[in-house]
């Protein structure tokens, strides 16, 4: 389910907000409205948590993370380390990472099995994000733009990379991240694809200037219009369960 | 097994930013105030209108391109006509037009960027992002008064108003007289050499007097034939005027006499010594916090001019440029 957002006449939700299937986070000094649409879909089923990092609200592009760990950059002070070491998940492990690119979101991009990153990573930070988010890690470039956080955003199900990026690039990606990709574009044609868009594996949030064209693309390539929480219980349920008596 | 795929590393040293656009306004940061313009150049693209103004250091013989930190990059900045792919570039430059009040900056876009016979777009020449660096036009508030943005920016600017007495010319300039009336919209990123704003604002009024005698229709011709000129702009006001009485007793030795308005734009400055009224309304977006500003809020500002003050207001803005 493909939601279309407004951050304070911003239509870069991905820049305010960073969202994976274990937690959300947001940013400090939005309006109600904004916090209320994250609070509907994912109220019970996992944490929205109100933060900054190192006093910005840009938390999107600053940290990186999944439903095993999240990374920070060294600008996080230490009260907003501790509160998001309370209030998320015991499981997800959150880590300050000592790298002089600080824009992690900039810099990585991930799911849950799989990351990108910064051909110019230090190599302790790419043993780190493999060990704390737990995934394979893969230094490339999207369409040319070593910012593959900002030009690519991937989900367990599907992904949205840069719209210049050619077939033969989105079949090698394709291969490497075992999802589907389409090339396209968001909020009207903006092709920093990630800075406008936030999405976990069952619903995605995009700004309000984003076509129905995109918004469609969107719900197809990361399979959200069947993805409920419940549609994937229905459907173990139909596999698990033979008869009713 | 999963496949590595080489670094590829960069060979120039670049500035510290991350995108282009950044790499960009940062590279003309370095262009030093004293440049002269050095030559008119007509430029080559099919909707470039030709004008291309090159600056660089007259003790520097030879252009760098991003080297370090010092040294002086020569730029060509040409003017465009608006046209549709630009959409993007011109919203980020108008974000906060109307403080942070959420209206419909689309469609706001969508007309300055129809409006291909008055309007003009500064951008650097050759460059891949084609990332404007500055926008300006003339929107009839006659001619538009239908659309949403329009309705919007009114409402917003007749609800701001502080002062009774405007009010009333206020309400009949947007209302009875707006087909009249000329929306002044100049933006742009805050380091943009001035030596640009008299050929821009020339190439603005210029165009607008060709309108008059060139658009197709009578209705479109009068639609330009403006007898006054609206401006929504910014200002640094001093935070407390209390203050300036205080310094005077102390004569502590930092201060200088504050002055009471800065002006981000001189060429606000000028039209508010020729404006017909104005007035001034708080702001609510964050300003940069920096040591020389601490003592004054970022305020909005609206007024009036009469377009026959136009000719007046081109010399003086020469003039100005020229001593500084």
């Amino acid at each position: 389910m493909a939601t279309r957002l407004m951050f304070e006449n911003s239509c870069e939700i991905g820049v305010f907000s960073k969202l994976t299937n274990a937690y959300c986070l947001v940013a400090i000094g939005g309006s109600e409205s904004f916090y209320s649409a994250f609070e509907t879909d994912l109220g019970g089923i996992i944490p929205v948590v109100k933060t900054s990092i190192g006093g910005t609200r840009i938390i999107g592009r600053l940290c990186a993370g999944n439903k095993n760990g999240l990374l920070l950059p060294h600008t996080t002070t230490d009260q907003e380390l501790q509160h998001l070491r309370n209030s998320l998940p015991d499981q997800v492990v959150v880590q300050r990472v000592d790298e002089k690119l600080s824009a992690l979101g900039n810099c990585i991009a991930c799911n849950d099995h799989v990351a990108l990153t910064h051909t110019d990573l230090d190599r302790e930070t790419e043993e780190l994000i493999a060990d704390v988010l737990g995934v394979e890690v893969f230094r490339q470039t999207i369409a040319g733009n070593i910012l593959v956080g900002s030009y690519c955003t991937f989900s367990n199900r599907g992904g949205l990379v840069h719209p210049h990026t050619s077939i033969e690039d989105l079949d090698e990606l394709s291969t490497l991240l075992q999802v589907p990709l389409v090339a396209g574009t968001v909020n009207r044609g903006s092709e920093v694809v990630a800075a406008g868009l936030t999405v976990n594996d069952w619903v995605a949030y995009c700004g309000t200037d984003t076509t129905a064209t995109e918004l469609s693309v969107i719900e197809s390539v990361f399979k959200l219009r069947e993805a409920q929480p419940s549609a994937i219980v229905d459907e173990m349920r139909r596999s698990l369960i033979d008869t009713y008596v | 097994m999963p496949r590595r795929l080489t670094r590829r590393r960069r060979l120039l040293p670049q500035p510290l930013t991350f995108s282009p656009f950044a790499r960009s306004v940062a590279s003309i940061q370095r262009v030093s105030s004293k440049a002269h313009i050095s030559k008119i150049r007509r430029g080559s693209p099919p909707d470039c209108k030709g004008i291309g103004v090159s600056k660089h250091n007259s003790s520097l013989s030879e252009s760098s391109e991003d080297e370090g930190f010092e040294g002086v990059v020569q730029t060509d900045f040409v003017f465009f006509d608006p046209k549709s792919d630009d959409f993007h570039g011109v919203k980020i430059l108008l974000q906060t037009y109307l403080d942070d009040k959420q209206w419909d900056l689309n469609g706001f876009v969508d007309l300055i960027l129809a409006q291909a016979t008055v309007g003009t777009l500064v951008k650097i020449e050759g460059d891949d992002d084609d990332t404007p660096f500055s926008v300006i036009s003339a929107l009839n508030l006659g001619r538009y008064k239908d659309h949403k943005c329009i309705v919007e920016l009114k409402e917003f600017l007749l609800q701001i108003c502080q002062e009774k007495d405007l009010i009333n010319g206020l309400r009949s300039i947007l209302g009875e007289q707006a087909h009249d009336v000329g929306l002044l919209v100049s933006q742009r990123v805050v380091n943009l050499p001035p030596q640009l704003l008299p050929p821009l604002y020339g190439a603005l009024f210029d165009e607008v007097s060709w309108a008059t005698e060139d658009e197709p229709t009578e209705e479109l011709r009068n639609s330009f034939r403006f007898k006054f000129y609206l401006l929504v702009s910014k200002i640094y006001k001093l935070k407390n005027a209390n203050q300036k009485r205080n310094a005077h007793q102390k004569k502590r030795p930092n201060s200088h006499n504050d002055e009471e308005i800065i002006y981000i734009k001189p060429e606000d400055e000028i039209f508010h010594k020729l404006s017909l009224w104005s007035f001034t309304f708080p702001m609510r977006t964050q300003q940069v916090e920096t040591q020389e500003l601490k003592n004054y809020s970022l305020t909005g500002f609206a007024l009036v001019v009469e377009a026959e003050k136009i000719s007046t207001f081109r010399q003086q803005l020469e003039s100005s440029i020229d001593e500084s």
